[in-house]
């Protein structure tokens, strides 16, 4: 017997809801437009939407509404900007394969990734920011971009393909 | 000779996900752009996306969403369960809401019930009984002491601290005070005392029975009717503690006892309209002196 979906019309399940997705959902819409403001200010309208409709969403189905909602209503604007990235504060300890003969020095070679991965077409961009920031997996990746796994695997591979293309002659090993 | 991260557009793809077999990882490892793509690969993991505050913006949502759209159904079904037990507990506080009769000191007043009965409530005294369907259930409360004289016909119940009473067509006293004492004047009446209802008996007229202390005992006595209902209060070898608590039930005064021996027994009676002639018709024949303290209502009592 299928157990009963939790209503979204409860205030508990809405802010369960909200606190599960509304980080993801802006951060992936951020890394589509480059500006967080306008991302969560589409998501928070997404949200409240929801909330309207909390009798016609099944609560399983929730995610999916949420990401694909976002999506349009960015779509439906154009402003795209610059994805602003920052550093982890754990970045210092990772250097075990920094050479002395390393032609550039550390941060400087940051800040040029930084603006290489900015360089990426929306569709490399989004999906490259998605797996190697974001963490999620490709299947994860998939459902939320209704791409298949095969089409990410592309994705990346171009992107990973034009970020050295674009920052090799400053690795040289 | 073209590498394989050239020729095949999902391998880089594919080595992110850990999905290369042994030999194209093997072959990859082989190539200069290796390290490369090692580092990109290591450096992108080390990039964050912008901080976002959940909860504030949980809170601008719901601002946005309006105080009235939200909070919707758990509190409307709370709202309906506590209309609905105000509603039930004001039912049962008006069903169950009784009448009081109080008689201060000195007062006295006749009360007739609804199906006839007469209660003759005596000074400092108080009488309760519910306020609706009184006649299902015939039961009064009682704090003092009362004259009954009830109708015959119906079951009819005096309850006290000390026990209740259950009669049938009668007239009897009650007195719940220092002591606790059941008269019955006519008729038939069952005291079931409230510590003990197996040692319940049967009042005929004449008898009576007393509580002193916890213990239960069985009298007669001759009258035909209550004196104090006369106005007169009677004792026939009472302790005085017993006639200094019953003047005080008619006259609003107080005793200081200390000095004298209020276990002696006294044998007489006073009336309720005169407090001088009261006092004289008490304490005099006792050798007790008395005499009025300046401030209160207070009598000293010296022997």
């Amino acid at each position: 017997m299928p157990e009963k979906e939790p209503s979204i019309c409860e205030e508990k399940v809405y802010n369960e809801l909200f606190r599960k997705y509304y980080e993801p959902v802006t951060k992936y819409i951020y890394y589509k437009c480059g500006n967080l403001h306008q991302a969560e200010d589409i998501v928070q309208n997404v949200f409240i939407k929801i909330w309207k409709l909390c009798a016609t969403i099944i609560f399983s189905k929730a995610k999916s509404y949420i990401y694909t909602a976002s999506n349009n209503a960015f779509l439906n604007e154009i402003e795209h900007k610059k994805v602003i990235l920052k550093h982890k504060k754990t970045i210092e300890k990772h250097t075990d394969y920094e050479s002395p003969d390393f032609k550039i020095e550390m941060e400087e070679f940051r800040v040029k990734l930084k603006d290489a991965i900015n360089s990426l077409s929306p569709k490399e961009k989004e999906v490259f920011l998605l797996s190697r920031v974001e963490d999620k997996t490709y299947k994860e990746i998939a459902e939320i971009t209704g791409l298949t796994v095969k089409a990410i695997e592309r994705r990346m591979s171009k992107a990973l393909k034009e970020l050295r293309e674009t920052l090799g002659k400053h690795i040289k090993v | 000779m073209m590498k394989n991260y050239e020729t095949d557009d999902t391998f880089l793809g594919r080595w992110i996900a850990g999905e290369l077999s042994e030999e194209e990882l093997v072959a990859f490892k082989e190539t200069e752009a290796y390290k490369q793509f090692i580092i990109i690969n290591n450096e992108s993991q080390l990039l964050d996306g912008p901080d976002i505050d959940t909860e504030k913006a949980l809170k601008t949502v719901k601002q946005r969403i309006g105080q009235k759209h939200l909070k919707p159904k758990t509190i409307k079904l709370w709202q309906a369960i506590s209309v609905a037990a105000i509603l039930i507990i004001a039912m049962n506080l008006l069903l169950n809401s009784s009448k009081t009769y109080t008689n201060g000191i000195g007062e006295s007043q006749i009360i007739v019930l609804e199906d006839g009965s007469e209660i003759n409530l005596n000074a400092n005294s108080s009488l309760s009984l519910k306020r609706f369907f009184w006649s299902n259930d015939k039961t009064v409360n009682l704090e003092g002491e009362a004259y009954f004289t009830i109708n015959k016909g119906d079951d009819f119940k005096v309850e006290t601290a000390k026990g209740t009473i259950k009669v049938l067509g009668t007239e009897f006293n009650v007195k719940d005070r220092s002591y606790f004492e059941v008269k019955c004047f006519e008729g038939r009446v069952e005291f079931i005392p409230n510590n003990d209802s197996s040692s319940s008996r049967i009042l005929t007229k004449g008898k009576q029975v007393i509580i002193k202390d916890t213990k239960i005992e069985d009298l007669i006595f001759k009258e035909e009717f209550p004196s104090w209902t006369k106005g007169i209060s009677k004792f026939d070898e009472k302790p005085m503690y017993l006639v200094l608590e019953e003047l005080t039930q008619y006259f609003d005064i107080n005793f200081e006892s200390t000095n004298i021996n209020i276990n002696r027994l006294y044998s007489g009676s006073f009336n309720h309209i005169d407090l001088d002639l009261a006092l004289k018709a008490t304490l005099v024949p006792m050798g007790i002196n008395y005499r009025k303290s300046k401030t209160e209502n207070t009598f000293i009592l010296s022997e």
